[in-house]
């Protein structure tokens, strides 16, 4: 007879099985899903005009980086790094077993990883500012006033990421896949999740969530597709496209995209030196 | 449906192995067709003659059964890539699938090959024991009347009785494996229709606790391939979220309560 209790001399991750992978069900709603949730529909606003507001108000937040790494981050690492072993551990056999169930579970994994690159990739470039995509890297700038602005900020949060992405078709299919990867992986995430919390009992109960995660993921990928929309047809104003220019002229000669708080000036780059400069957004920070 | 034109001849490719680690290959037997074969009248018709298409001399092919009705499991193997049981397996439809092809037999592969097309299921008795799929009724004092049950609930203990154990449901699971601890759908079933015993729920927080042990229902990705290719239409979708249910409550009243 197989032993019934778990030996007091196994590991960690043995004793607290059920709790981790209950885990891994709550991260993916909670906080990740809920802040997916959001951010589609904060880019759905590259639509309209409201785009530069929501990022401002984002960055305004008081203990960003707090909330960055509690809220998003660990849950993330944690969420992603238990799925990739449950990917790498399944045997996957839609060949022989061709049941819609189990196309989605296999696409549940697959969607994970690519979810996974695209988040990487996302946050590597619009976040920690790399520029492994050279001037194709989608990257968040502080504006510049140039002539022509009035002295004033040129907000670039819309133009940056709207140019980026019309600049390459590496960055449009990028920003295609792992997004509506994410999307199916949230909705179908979602589905599955009512199951293993035991919500959804009867074959009845879930078909009809059934349709309440197909309308969420119908949502979801219009708010997306509405961003990449504006986001491939948006045209720069003239002063947009000169604060850019400067911004790329600044990534040529040091590699690196000017941001707040970078120091020291580029060379020629100093604030008295040319009559556009850097400016910084009022400090809300505290 | 049958089909309009019958082969005279019935090819069946057969994955063989002669000891528990051997090395597993493949033979081509031929049998001449007849209306209403079965899987197992073939095995018997090869077992009478085991010469392969080449000509050469075999040995009998192993496999193992008893009831011949699809009531025990016991002959439960891959027919065509799909797991089923070779008695209620009828030649005919399975001509319809291959067309002008040849059958194919293998063991299951997620349970240990003893020889041929017999396999070793212990691992699911051994789960039924872990997981007391009894209801506890031992001793000599009286228990008096037996529980009263609704028909809602004896309608859904009837469907989850009729597992035979056969192992379709862990061939076809993506999370079940031959060398993981995944405890798998059957079990499942089982664990949700004990504890749904009046009786048997006396056993239903040990059951609970060894199902959130490693391998236990938290394991399961909801493919749902289980109630796909279940004979006996056990209805397993139910019983994991029912599972899944009776261990959330169960963790949460034990966080709460401690254990003693
Ligand atoms: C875009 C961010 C992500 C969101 C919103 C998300 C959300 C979810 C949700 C809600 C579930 C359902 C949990 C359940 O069935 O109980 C889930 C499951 C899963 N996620 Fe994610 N996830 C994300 C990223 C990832 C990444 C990066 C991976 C890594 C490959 C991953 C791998 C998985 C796997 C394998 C499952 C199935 C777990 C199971 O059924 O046991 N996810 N995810
Ligand atoms: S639940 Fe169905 S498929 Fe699984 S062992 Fe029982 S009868 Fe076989
Ligand atoms: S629902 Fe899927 S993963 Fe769960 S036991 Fe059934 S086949 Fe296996
Ligand atoms: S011999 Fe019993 S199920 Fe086939």
């Amino acid at each position: 007879m197989t032993q019934s209790a778990v030996a007091p001399s196994s590991s960690f991750l043995d004793r607290h099985h059920f709790l981790l992978r209950r885990l891994h069900s709550l991260t993916g709603i909670m906080p990740i899903g809920v802040f997916v949730m959001f951010h589609l529909f904060t880019n759905m606003q590259m639509a309209f005009s409201t785009f530069q507001h929501e990022v401002d108000w984002i960055h305004s937040m008081p203990a960003l980086l707090f909330l960055e790494v509690f809220g998003l981050w660990l849950p993330i690492a944690f969420h992603a790094g238990l799925g990739l072993i449950y990917t790498f551990n399944a045997k996957y056999n839609t060949r022989h077993y061709r049941y819609g169930g189990n196309w989605r579970y296999t696409l549940q994994r697959v969607t994970g990883i690519l979810a996974l690159i695209f988040i990487l990739v996302h946050v590597a470039t619009l976040r920690w500012r790399w520029p492994i995509l050279g001037e194709h890297t989608p990257f968040f700038a502080w504006g510049w006033a140039v002539p022509g602005s009035g002295g004033e900020l040129v907000p670039l949060a819309t133009a940056t990421t709207a140019l980026a992405i019309q600049s390459s078709l590496l960055v449009i299919l990028l920003y295609v896949v792992g997004v509506f990867s994410a999307v199916f992986h949230l909705a179908n995430g979602l589905w599955t999740a009512a199951i293993t919390w035991g919500l959804t009992l009867t074959q009845q109960a879930q078909r009809r969530w059934g349709y309440v995660c197909i309308a969420i993921f119908l949502g979801l990928a219009s708010f997306s597709a509405m961003a990449l929309y504006a986001s491939v047809t948006y045209q720069a104003s003239e002063v947009e496209k000169a604060s850019l220019a400067k911004t790329l002229e600044v990534y040529r000669q040091t590699g690196v995209y000017p941001h707040k708080g970078d120091k020291p000036h580029p060379p020629g780059h100093e604030p008295e030196a040319v009559e556009t400069r850097l400016i910084m957004p009022p400090a809300t920070d505290p | 449906m049958i089909a309009p034109k019958k082969p005279e001849i019935i090819t069946f490719r057969i994955k063989r192995q002669d000891a528990r680690d051997a090395q597993p290959y493949w033979e081509v037997f031929e049998v001449p067709y007849k209306p209403n074969l079965n899987v197992i009248s073939c095995l018997q018709l090869i077992a009478e003659n085991p010469v392969t298409r080449e000509g050469r001399q075999s040995r009998p092919v192993v496999w193992d059964c008893s009831c011949l009705e699809e009531v025990c499991g016991a002959c439960t193997m891959v027919i065509n890539g799909r797991v089923r049981q070779s008695c209620s397996a009828l030649v005919d439809q399975l001509l319809e699938e291959v067309g002008e092809g040849e059958i194919t037999l293998e063991p299951m592969t997620k349970f240990p090959v003893v020889r041929d097309l017999w396999v070793d299921r212990q691992r699911m008795f051994d789960n039924l024991l872990r997981f007391k799929g009894w209801v506890p009724i031992d001793g000599t004092h009286d228990l008096g009347e037996g529980p009263k049950e609704s028909p809602e609930e004896q309608e859904l203990r009837y469907e989850l009785s009729r597992c035979m154990t056969c192992g379709c449901c862990l061939e076809a699971c993506p999370q079940f494996t031959l060398d993981n601890d995944f405890i798998g759908a059957n079990t499942f079933g089982q664990v949700v229709y004990f504890n749904a015993h009046k009786t048997g729920r006396v056993l239903m927080n040990e059951r609970l606790d060894a199902l959130m042990e490693p391998g236990g229902i938290a394991d399961c990705g909801n493919a749902q391939n289980c109630v796909k290719v279940c004979p006996k239409d056990v209805p397993l979708t139910i019983a994991i979220a029912k599972a899944g249910r009776q261990t959330t409550v169960h963790s949460i009243k034990r966080f709460f309560t401690g254990k003693r």
